[in-house]
């Protein structure tokens, strides 16, 4: 189990550690964040990742479900992994329209009102102080009530949480808001965390993009994301490439790197490529290496498509392979996020990490990482790399 | 390769090519390079190895991941011809142009000969090859 | 969207119920799973991956015999064979089946089931 959050006072970590580190150890303590999409599902699952995050970490979660019996989401929240149930409380909203008793200490009586259903939920929050709190959803009150009203309450509700240090999340969707309304909920939040969904060739992807409210704030790029079972979102990847100049590593990288890998090599060299699936920090990515021989460049044709960064994989002893090395980026495409490997660091002759980039004539801060496939060092950290400039931050 | 191999390698394509149903053949290492060919001037024979042994390497693993037994051999359809793709030992691939109607009979029986040859030929000379180096 | 992929799995069971057909799967031609129903134990990921590559590789071998287009690709086994033939241009469809298949019987469930899944993700709308 995780440490407590008084450890880190003044952030609330969302569980994936990569986003984490891209804020600074999570969402500032009191800050409100908006979830939004155009349809339900994707951000229930981020919000509840959060909530059991908060569970997990040894502080109190307040949990507003306006869909789902508590025991129903109870159940439903063991996907996300262990945590002490103590620490996640649910606001009970639907036992009362049922018209059967309720376990929770709290819960509304009353749905068709507003001020009963904000009352419950401040005097929650004041009561129990919890680290975080989630109202799913806030369409559920603005099917409901007058928009005015809503915008009301829910500004009440924000300023019971900040009171309190809580991070508060808000699940929404738009379409029943005009622009106006749209502008003055944007405001009242300090984070806006989108949510999106695409299909391409038979494959949805999700992915999600946060972004700090107020000029010159963080905004990340479209993260793509998946869920895993026992942890919740995670980031995540779909292709990785592993790509350099013949015997530059790369197989061995990728099977460093990822606990299984298959590899299609004969007599020394790949033929077809490797392939493996790596998780680390609150990433999932597949990782598929490729041929270095030029014989067989006619597997980038067929690999080198919806690429979410490269891992670029040079001997550190050979400068001239590095021409070759640029050659093989520009067969993947432009403008896809790479970081540079300068492999078998360890090896005399080894050039050091600012003469690779010289050499190779690589862009002003390009990063170049050196590392020792053989040994597994410096490959999480250049994957942990890579994946920050794929997230990206203003 | 010891010179000595060649010619005998190239006799066994030129065997084949005399069976009327075979368009095309070629030998290649199993790391894509290009050991012999009787290809006509129209196929580039490099490219035609290495595509081969990617082929035959990525079916061999396919094979094994999906636990249906040892690799036999690949064929891949196009509307006029089928392309044969089989380990001739150890080291090195044979690979088979045939028309899409052949007596595949005839074809399969030719082929088996032939990597048998193949697969002597190669490790007599790999063989020799030690001898020599010690 | 979720229909898309709902009409995809049908497609993939009805061929799988096809004697003499172990199991079926539809993969993007660059690698990727779309659905399958292939048997625990084997990664869907890897097959997905290497029926890429052996289509792709392929695909490109036959532009060098200059024959004709591509129509399928067949990996014989001792214990069964793996076939693979283009499901428009997006998807491929692969098939696991038992070494003394019927093939011609297969490749004509295929072609249809391949057809199909054409025109299924012809139809997707990206959101």
């Amino acid at each position: 189990m995780q440490a407590p959050e008084e450890i880190r006072p003044g952030r609330v970590s969302t569980g994936i550690q990569v986003l984490d580190d891209r804020l600074g150890g999570g969402f500032p303590r009191s800050s409100t964040l908006l979830l939004f999409s155009d349809k339900p599902t994707e951000k229930r699952l981020f919000a509840e990742t959060f909530a059991v995050q908060g569970a997990k970490s040894g502080e109190t979660t307040l949990y507003v479900d306006f869909y789902r019996l508590p025991s129903l989401a109870r159940n439903d929240l063991l996907r996300f992994g262990n945590f002490p149930k103590d620490r996640l409380v649910l606001v009970d909203a639907i036992s009362s329209q049922l018209m059967v008793e309720s376990p929770e200490k709290y819960r509304i009586e009353d749905v068709s009102s507003l001020s009963s259903i904000a009352e419950t939920v401040i005097t929650a929050i004041e009561e129990l102080r919890p680290s975080r709190l989630v109202i799913d959803s806030m369409e559920f009150l603005a099917d409901r009530f007058p928009q005015d009203d809503v915008l009301r309450e829910w500004k009440r509700i924000i300023e019971a949480a900040k009171g309190v240090g809580c991070v508060t999340c808000f699940l929404f969707i738009n379409w029943t808001y005009h622009e106006r309304e749209l502008q003055v909920i944007q405001a009242m939040s300090d984070f806006l965390v989108e949510f999106r969904s695409s299909m391409r060739g038979g494959i949805i992807r999700n992915s999600m993009r946060i972004t700090e409210m107020g000029s010159g704030g963080l905004k990340t790029n479209w993260i793509p994301y998946t869920f895993k079972d026992l942890i919740g979102v995670t980031v995540y990847f779909p292709r990785i490439l592993v790509t350099g100049p013949f015997n530059a590593g790369k197989s061995t990288v990728v099977r460093s790197l990822a606990e299984r890998a298959i590899s299609i090599d004969r007599l020394g060299t790949t033929v077809a490529f490797d392939y493996g699936n790596v998780s680390l920090s609150g990433i999932e990515a597949e990782i598929f290496g490729t041929p270095g021989q030029e014989r067989f460049e006619f597997i980038f044709k067929i690999f080198a498509r919806e690429v979410s960064g490269v891992l670029l994989v040079v001997d550190a002893t050979r400068p001239e392979d590095f021409e070759r090395a640029k050659y093989m980026l520009e067969l993947i495409g432009e403008r896809i996020p790479y970081v540079v490997l300068a492999n078998k660091s360890d090896l005399p002759g080894a050039l050091p990490v600012d003469q690779v980039a010289h050499k190779m004539d690589l862009p002003e801060g390009s990063p170049v990482m050196p590392t020792v496939a053989t040994e597994n060092k410096g490959l999480r950290e250049a994957l942990l790399i890579l994946a920050e400039m794929i997230i990206g931050v203003r | 390769m010891p010179e000595d191999a060649r010619p005998r390698l190239q006799a066994v394509l030129q065997e084949l090519r005399r069976i009327p149903d075979i368009l095309a053949v070629a030998i290649a290492r199993r790391d894509g390079l290009l050991i012999a060919h009787a290809l006509p001037k129209s196929m580039d024979p490099k490219r035609i190895a290495a595509m081969a042994a990617s082929i035959v390497g990525t079916s061999e693993m396919a094979a094994e991941e999906m636990g249906q037994g040892g690799f036999l051999q690949s064929i891949v359809d196009s509307v006029n011809s089928k392309m044969l793709a089989t380990g001739a030992g150890e080291e090195a691939i044979l690979v088979t142009m045939v028309r899409t109607d052949a007596n595949m009979g005839l074809v399969l029986i030719s082929v088996e000969k032939a990597i048998q040859t193949i697969a002597t030929i190669l490790e007599e000379t790999s063989g020799e090859a030690k001898e020599v180096a010690t | 969207m979720t229909d898309v992929w709902q009409e995809l799995q049908e497609a993939i069971e009805e061929l799988s119920h096809v004697s003499d057909i172990k199991a079926a799967a539809v993969v993007r031609r660059d690698g990727l799973v779309i659905t399958h129903t292939l048997p625990d134990g084997v990664d869907p990921k890897i097959v997905a991956a290497m029926t890429a590559a052996i289509v792709g590789t392929s695909e490109m071998a036959t532009l060098q015999l200059a024959q004709g287009r591509f129509t399928r690709a067949i990996i014989e086994s001792d214990e069964g064979k793996l076939l693979s033939t283009g499901a428009g241009e997006e998807a491929l469809l692969v098939t696991l089946v038992y070494s003394d298949a019927n093939l011609g019987l297969v490749l004509m469930a295929m072609e249809k089931t391949a057809k199909r899944v054409e025109e299924i993700l012809a139809l997707e709308v990206v959101s």
